[in-house]
């Protein structure tokens, strides 16, 4: 991954494709921001986001380098349960879709996931949910930040510092000029950027090579990646559809999506991009499967997608391959700053620092928050610590754990904060030791059997009666 | 147990369908939206 020798393009013209981006996302940040007046806008992009801004941005959020480079990886790696199981992800979306409706019924007014935890179970559940979410969020931003600039290096030779600086640089800049309208807007054309690249390259492995081809290669070379019944893939398959559940239900990336969109909207948009989603991981996966036929020697796993794509369309398809994993990056650092930012403003700031701010201090703050998490993200991101680039496996166990709290919270009466907050405590405690243990493949599926087992237990032994007005209490406060 | 080419061929065609049908539902749907002044 590091060699600079398996790189597809020159740094010239990476530098040039920077460039050319870097303006144009900043440019519309602006564009998009320059109205934003009211700390509504800038961080709920006005409550009034559609239909087509909405699913494009929840796609493409969803989209990140991991989808576009590690795809491709698992098909090569665990075959065609890996792409399979890799499509997967999309039930996070798609499950989210029902609950993004209830939120918006019975938060109507709030900013944040933290609003529905504090609210629903109380302060102390809330500080560790919160604990949970922040390490998730920084975890995530760390690993999207060092993922820029390793693959930035991989893929064109510019130093990894340089471009790590860079992209952090442009989501940052075009993040603070315009909020989550920005993150939303530029989230339509990456979304069209990503998914016109991985036809064009799906396209073309099948008209120059062939589904018969390149199955009788593979057959013949590698037959493990064509077996159904794999059962390190069938591993991989189940902890990766909870690691996702987990992610999508309790992060603010999608909270505050759910907030952001128009009445009505929010649960048509989560479900269609589930659906478009979906495919993503196999069109861009299954090209791994033409190694054999195009007699290509992968030194690197990771690298197999712009090999492949370098090697059927030259120039062009590396030029494809970059925007593509440009677009998959920026999509997902974006959105992560915005709603990161929302969560530390709205329920640390405001929630444990100052209740009273007005919105304008709050919008303030808000930007200050946005520049010092880049920054933050920088420093971290800066010695190139290897182990960092993995965090995000070890936080299945953190996220798993949210699912039960949250789901259970949002429909049953009966949830409550003791169960919550020991499902949470418990599940994450357990995922690390099985993460440790026995493997990374099962760290989110242990934590998620733990809180289950605790938030039903709950139910039973000291149901809640819970009053739903409760959680209108973030319009009573702030009218 | 083999996947088959035929199964390889339908699992990806099916997902190059929906892939290649999204730009297009987007940008029908974005278009719809800004004829509405439903953008955002």
């Amino acid at each position: 991954m590091n060699n600079v020798n398996s790189t597809v393009l020159d740094a010239n013209t990476g530098w040039i494709i920077l460039t050319i981006f870097s303006v144009i996302w900043i440019f519309l940040g602006w564009f998009w921001g320059r109205k934003a007046k009211q700390l509504d806008d800038f961080m709920l992009a006005g409550r009034n986001v559609g239909m087509a801004l909405g699913t494009a941005t929840a796609m493409a959020t969803w989209v990140t380098s991991n989808t576009t480079l590690v795809a491709p990886q698992f098909a090569l790696q665990l075959g065609i349960w890996g792409m399979l199981g890799y499509s997967l992800g999309c039930i996070g979306l798609i499950l989210f879709a029902p609950l993004v409706k209830r939120i918006r019924s019975l938060v109507p007014h709030g900013y944040t996931s933290g609003d529905f935890i504090r609210l629903r179970y109380g302060v102390w559940t809330w500080r560790l949910f919160l604990l949970i979410s922040m390490c998730y969020a920084i975890g995530w931003l760390i690993s999207m930040g060092m993922a820029g600039g390793v693959l930035i290096h991989a893929l064109t030779g510019i130093d990894y510092q340089y471009g790590m600086t860079v992209i952090l640089v442009i989501c940052v800049t075009y993040t603070l000029l315009g909020g989550l309208r920005a993150v939303i807007g530029t989230d339509f054309i990456q979304t069209i950027l990503i998914l016109l690249g991985v036809i064009i390259l799906a396209v073309l492995t099948i008209s120059e090579i062939g589904f018969e081809k390149m199955h009788q290669d593979v057959l013949a070379e590698r037959p493990e990646l064509l077996n159904l019944l794999m059962p390190a893939a069938i591993m991989f398959l189940f902890n990766n559809l909870l690691f996702g559940i987990g992610e999508i239900f309790h992060s603010n990336v999608w909270w505050s999506r759910a907030f952001a969109f128009r009445e009505g909207v929010g649960s048509k948009a989560y479900l269609l991009a589930g659906i478009i989603w979906a495919p993503i991981p196999i069109v861009a996966g299954f090209i791994a499967l033409s190694v054999s036929s195009l007699g290509l020697n992968v030194p690197a796993a990771d690298m197999v997608g712009p090999m492949v794509s370098a090697k059927l369309l030259g120039f062009t398809g590396a030029v494809i391959v970059f925007i593509v994993v440009f677009s998959s990056l920026a999509s997902s650092l974006d959105s992560l700053l915005a709603a990161t930012s929302d969560l530390i403003l709205q329920d640390i700031y405001r929630g444990h620092i100052n209740p009273d701010a007005s919105d304008e201090q709050l919008r303030r703050i808000a930007k200050m928050i946005i520049v010092l998490l880049g920054g933050i993200t920088w420093l971290v991101c800066l010695p190139r610590i290897a182990t960092l680039g993995s965090l995000l496996q070890y936080l299945g166990a953190f996220v798993a754990s949210t699912i039960w709290p949250i789901a259970a919270g949002l429909y049953l009466k009966k949830a409550n904060a003791t169960g919550a907050f020991l499902a949470m405590l418990l599940g994450t405690l357990s995922g690390i030791w099985a993460f440790f243990g026995i493997g990374f493949y099962v760290a989110a599926l242990v934590s998620a059997i733990v809180s289950m087992s605790i938030v039903l237990l709950s139910i039973w032994l000291v149901p809640d009666d819970f009053a739903w007005e409760r959680l209108n209490e973030v319009k009573e406060t702030r009218s | 147990m083999i996947a088959s080419s035929l199964f390889l061929k339908i699992i990806v065609t099916l997902g190059l369908v929906i892939t290649i049908a999204a730009p297009v539902l987007l940008i029908i749907m974005w278009i719809k939206d800004w004829k509405k002044g439903q953008l955002w």
